[in-house]
């Protein structure tokens, strides 16, 4: 007994002679999972947002016909098989037998062309799957059929796509909500099942384990592939906002696993014998400076390439992650270090000594003369909040007249969306991070995109990525897609649509009874207490 | 009397007019986007204009303020932007968090800060009422949240007396109850227990050099009768006050508190709300602790008439 459990006895056995305990059957320890998110859940549509809380409660609850392996190849989830036909214009799909939502009902073909088609008109990847699409057909209960209007190669990883928002198999009375309204019930096929009963957003987040899930008997268990077992029944997410007491509350064992912990915390548990410390992904995050094109004085293909002398990739990511070289990588360019498309091509102007006297001197050969300019950035958000110290160090020493207008991330979001010019209100230059998935292709890259008014934030015009973002999606192989990428490399650092500052990995902690986590966003699927 | 409550009652009604137009308009006038948040970091300006349109956030002023106001008159907050929950049941949700640490916090506050003043103020001059009022100087200076960190890396994490984080539902036993908020009670205490010890003190050396008080002891009165009773009661009337003005530090507080302490509250809804820009959230959490807090100053109002029969409404 632990001088909790014995001071509690004795203040119990006084305190509540009046008032007896309600007893309650918990299911013992090692069958509940406690976890404190990276943010709390506010929407439980992983569609209709695309934030990384709900992507990761989307894989809770939800499944997809296809998961990617670690080799960022499609393998069948709920899939049984495919047959493509006609010269791979058409491709039917048959779904596996007895696979049933969360509501007991059965998962009919119907459901997932509802699904695909309202995850469509949300995702990057599946507005240009559209583009394409000639019908999407349920042919029976267990068949859907693709019919292209020409073939398009990415279309099995576009279902299993890792990407926000991810093609998730909804029922389809949900799946024809409108896009861009919220369905209001978590109804899946996954391996766990939402307690709407339990929820609380804001504190406590319930999944239970679904006992009707068959795992898919097809692949090895790597990202969103192979077989999902659910070794717990109960996985509670308890939102900690603070960083301090979700700390102190893996060390004393309040909770199992801290998704992301600030680095000052991740010292201080690897000195725990108790607590491990791990990369939540060997896929490293991206930093990136985006300017805005509308404007002067960064409209000026001159003036942004003018800064890159001064720009230190190291010093962003070291403001982020600490100084250990083995939790940032630099030189890095469009695409996330260690997957296919990433290259080392045109990154020369972020490479070998950094010199601010050298951008000045260029700064003044583009016509800067003392022109305004504004850094907008956040302070509740670690990695764009650091990026915005650092960069608007540099921008302070490149002697640029800057106005640093630092907020809440709130604030942040709504002010970028602005296309005014400065004197009314509007903004330059921002840092923000994007998960290493964002990277992995074109498709859902969007600093890549060059489509002016339709582009990202900050609104750059530059055809050529576009082309080559079209000539991507029906490249024939890796090789070829290998040699697109190099070029739209070549093009974002000569355009400067933003400017890669480098990646860096998300570190995890978790008590060290925890063994068999998937490496990736968090998912609960393989991992037990050893 | 009567009369005097229900025209209490009724001003309320003004009060709490101005109230939700104040908030309304912060808010309408404030920076930050819900649209924007919801939509994410990969969303085109497209996405978030529709998503927008969808919340009804590009409607004039005057139509949201028109459509909020009746929905109030007709009991219903409204639905919070994000989590398509009604804000009465997220309130409902959290108002016992909140409510027991305000409890607890005000009975430890009460019956630790009232006997310190009178101890101090009995005891003026001494080492006492320097010790006494030393600790009320230091609670009054050092922040809540630092308070509370101090106490959960002694209590909890080097000692594991209790927990660091988390609230039970007083329906799970009165212990496990309890038990979550100790520290979070002291924490919020701290600053409280200062306030009224100080105040107590100070009425109380006051109080102490009136004649009716050497008439007691004349009459040969004990100490503890001449303190507590005679003493006491008519000092009562500043520490009420104290007390009910207090409780919009507490509201403050626990926002702070209930952070640290990870207490599902409605402090944490606020907060997480004013991040998110969850207007019919922030506007319903606000618009009940005014309502609260009208109510609190008619309560001590109502409580002078019980400690000094003089007064009369």
């Amino acid at each position: 007994m632990d001088r909790r459990s014995l001071l509690a006895g004795g203040m119990a056995l006084g305190a509540t002679a009046a008032l007896p305990r309600v007893a309650t059957a918990q299911p013992a320890r090692n069958r509940i999972l406690r976890f404190v998110p990276q943010a709390n859940l506010t929407s439980l549509d992983p569609i209709w947002t695309t934030a990384y809380i709900t992507r990761n409660h989307g894989l809770m609850v939800f499944d997809t016909l296809y998961g990617t392996g670690r080799d960022f190849q499609p393998y069948p989830q709920m899939a049984e098989g495919h047959v493509f036909e006609q010269d791979n214009k058409v491709c039917t799909i048959t779904l596996r037998a007895g696979l049933r939502f969360h509501d007991g009902e059965p998962v009919r073909a119907i459901d997932c062309v509802a699904s695909l088609q309202r995850w469509m008109r949300r995702s990057p990847m599946g507005q240009k799957l559209a583009t394409v699409l000639d019908e999407l057909a349920a042919l029976d209960d267990r068949r859907l059929r693709f019919t292209l209007k020409q073939p398009f190669p990415l279309l099995l990883s576009a279902l299993g796509s890792v990407n926000t928002p991810i093609p998730f198999i909804m029922p389809e009375r949900l799946a024809r909500t409108d896009p861009f309204q919220q369905v209001r019930e978590a109804i899946g096929s996954g391996p766990y099942r939402f307690k709407a009963d339990e929820f609380n957003s804001g504190s406590l987040v319930v999944y239970e384990k679904f006992a009707q899930y068959s795992p898919t008997p097809v692949g090895t268990r790597s990202l969103t592939a192979g077989p999902k077992v659910a070794n717990f029944d109960r996985v509670e997410w308890l939102i900690i906002t603070d960083a301090a007491t979700a700390a102190s509350a893996l060390q004393t064992g309040e909770i199992d696993w801290y998704e992301q912990p600030t680095p000052e915390y991740r010292q201080l548990f690897a000195r725990s014998r108790q607590i491990k410390v791990e990369a939540i992904d060997p896929l490293p995050n991206g930093a990136v400076l985006r300017f805005n094109h509308l404007h002067p004085p960064f409209n000026d293909k001159r003036m942004r390439q003018a800064i890159l002398p001064a720009v230190s990739q190291e010093d962003h990511l070291i403001a982020i992650v600490g100084t250990d070289r083995a939790m940032y990588q630099a030189p890095t360019g469009v695409f996330t270090p260690g997957t296919p498309l990433a290259t080392q091509a045109g990154l020369e102007p972020l490479t070998g000594p950094r010199s601010v006297d050298r951008a000045r001197a260029l700064l003044r050969e583009a016509g800067y003369t003392n022109q305004p300019m504004r850094l907008i950035g956040p302070t509740d958000i670690l990695a764009p909040a650091a990026l915005t110290q650092v960069g608007a160090d540099m921008f302070r020493r490149l002697g640029m007249n800057m106005d640093l207008v630092v907020t809440d991330w709130g604030t942040v979001v709504q002010r970028r969306a602005s296309r005014e010019p400065l004197e009314r209100g509007g903004w330059s230059v921002f840092y923000t991070a994007f998960g290493s998935y964002d990277f992995l292709d074109p498709a859902g890259h969007f600093p890549i995109r060059g489509n002016g008014a339709n582009a990202w934030f900050g609104w750059p015009t530059i055809p050529r990525l576009e082309e080559l973002r079209d000539a991507w999606f029906t490249a024939p192989n890796l090789d070829a897609q290998k040699r697109i990428a190099e070029d739209i490399q070549r093009t974002v650092m000569d355009e400067l649509p933003y400017v890669p500052l480098g990646s860096y990995l998300s570190m995890t902690a978790m008590r060290t009874d925890l063994v068999d986590r998937v490496a990736g966003p968090a998912m609960f699927w393989g991992i037990r207490r050893g | 009397m009567f009369a005097y409550v229900v025209r209490r009652i009724l001003a309320t009604i003004p009060v709490m007019a101005v109230v939700a137009l104040f908030v309304f308009s912060l808010l309408y006038i404030a920076p930050g986007d819900p649209a924007a948040v919801i939509a994410g970091d990969q969303a085109t300006p497209e996405d978030v204009e529709r998503i927008r349109a969808s919340l009804g956030l590009d409607r004039p002023y005057l139509v949201r303020f028109g459509a909020w106001v009746w929905d109030i008159m007709r009991g219903d907050l409204g639905v919070s932007i994000f989590t398509n929950l009604p804000v009465s049941t997220m309130i409902q949700q959290r108002i016992e968090p909140t409510l027991s640490l305000m409890v607890v916090t005000l009975l430890l506050a009460v019956s630790v800060a009232v006997p310190l003043g009178v101890l101090a103020a009995w005891k003026v001059g001494t080492w006492v009422d320097n010790a006494v009022m030393s600790f009320a100087v230091l609670a009054f200076s050092v922040p809540v949240f630092v308070v509370g960190y101090l106490l959960a890396y002694i209590f909890a994490l080097e000692l594991d007396w209790l927990p660091v984080q988390g609230y039970t539902a007083f329906s799970q036993g009165f212990w496990p109850w309890l038990e979550n908020l100790i520290l979070p009670a002291i924490a919020l205490g701290s600053v409280y227990i200062a306030l009224i010890a100080r105040i107590t003190r100070a009425t109380m050396l006051e109080v102490l050099q009136q004649d009716y008080i050497r008439t007691a002891r004349a009459k040969g009165a004990g100490q503890r009768s001449i303190l507590f009773l005679h003493a006491l009661k008519n000092a009562a009337v500043p520490i009420v006050t104290v007390i009910g003005i207090g409780i919009a530090l507490l509201i403050g507080g626990a926002v702070v508190t209930e952070s640290v302490f990870a207490i599902p509250g409605l402090g944490r809804l606020t907060v997480d709300a004013i991040l998110r820009r969850d207007y019919p959230v922030i506007q319903g959490v606000v618009l009940l602790f005014s309502f609260v807090y009208v109510l609190v100053n008619l309560a001590i109002d109502l409580l002078y008439t019980l400690f000094d029969p003089r007064i009369r409404y």
